[in-house]
């Protein structure tokens, strides 16, 4: 097996996951920007109701939202994201392992 | 790209949560009888690497960002459309049970966007062109793979009524247009670099 992609890989992402709460834009992404300017308020009341929301998110809670730690500024952002960048990678590998196709030995 | 819970109705996510388990079984059975062992670290770095980069909204014009996808480069990578499924499989799901990206509801939706049609039209339009120029190939392909998926994306929220289908589909398109070109530089990037340090890992130029 060839280990050290796998190092290399994760060293990459790991470097991008603490830059990036320094880095990304702020600005609304291509589908927030476009809610923004067309949704219908009627029909998204509608559909929030029906779920029992209060506003569009998710029905689950989630530990850490919008990849951040509440009350943790920037250094939750880093946390949140060297987390999420090692449970990917532990998620991945274990899913890879399992469903990979039996060896031929 | 993340469509969050309280968009579509609930009829349409619990339909686009069918299509897409369907397309993640497939893919399940793709990888039992197609991903070798020595494919496994490529898989688990690519998705660390996808994570990441996917977090980090990059500035597009109008006050607009955009980020990676990254299911044309996994088929690229692992010459499978199913490879790109089950990695935006798994990453959709760390995004929205960790992080609330993209709701738990609309999963499905998002699974079928940019697992099922960013990996299917990405992984075609690279096959179609990587005789001439395998950069430009994996350019297109991940510039085309996020373009359809987000005028699929703007249909699906038409149909649920909460996007009017005429300007959903333009700002949809026009941001997305941009969107994809930061998908396709880093998609011709990482192939590029397979090419060179890892050729027999790249699978998609070793097959014909």
């Amino acid at each position: 097996m060839d280990n050290k992609i796998l190092v290399g890989g994760l060293v990459v992402a790991i470097i991008i996951a603490i830059l990036a709460p320094f880095l990304a834009s702020s600005n609304p992404d291509g589908l927030e920007s476009t809610a923004e300017k067309v949704i219908n308020e009627e029909a998204l009341h509608k559909n929030l109701q029906a779920l029992g929301l209060e506003e569009e998110g998710t029905v689950a809670p989630s530990p850490m939202p919008d990849y951040s730690i509440e009350g943790m500024g920037k250094v939750g952002e880093v946390i949140a994201m060297i987390v999420g960048t090692l449970i990917m990678v532990a998620l991945a590998y274990g899913v890879a392992i399992v469903l990979k196709k039996p060896s031929s030995n | 790209m993340h469509i969050p819970d309280g968009f579509l109705p609930l009829w349409e996510s619990a339909l686009f949560w069918i299509i897409s388990l369907i397309f993640v079984a497939k893919s399940i059975m793709w990888a039992k009888n197609n991903l070798d062992e020595k494919s496994v670290p490529l898989f688990a770095a690519l998705a660390a690497g996808i994570f990441a980069i996917q977090a980090m909204n990059m500035p597009i014009p109008w006050g607009t960002s955009g980020h990676m996808v990254g299911s044309a480069l996994t088929a690229i990578v692992f010459d499978s459309p199913w490879a790109g499924i089950l990695m935006l499989t798994l990453v959709l799901i760390v995004q929205g049970v960790f992080f609330a990206d993209g709701g738990i509801l609309a999963m499905g939706a998002n699974i079928f966007n940019m697992g099922v049609v960013g990996a299917f039209v990405g992984y075609y339009v690279f096959k179609a062109l990587k005789k001439s120029n395998v950069a430009l190939a994996s350019f297109l392909g991940g510039w085309s793979a996020t373009f359809i998926a987000a005028i699929i994306c703007a249909i699906e929220l038409a149909i649920g009524g909460v996007f009017p289908i005429d300007k959903g589909l333009m700002y949809m398109g026009l941001y997305h247009f941009f969107i994809g070109i930061i998908e396709g530089i880093i998609t011709a990037i990482v192939v590029a670099y397979l090419k060179s340090a890892k050729p027999e890992l790249l699978k998609s130029l070793n097959t014909q």
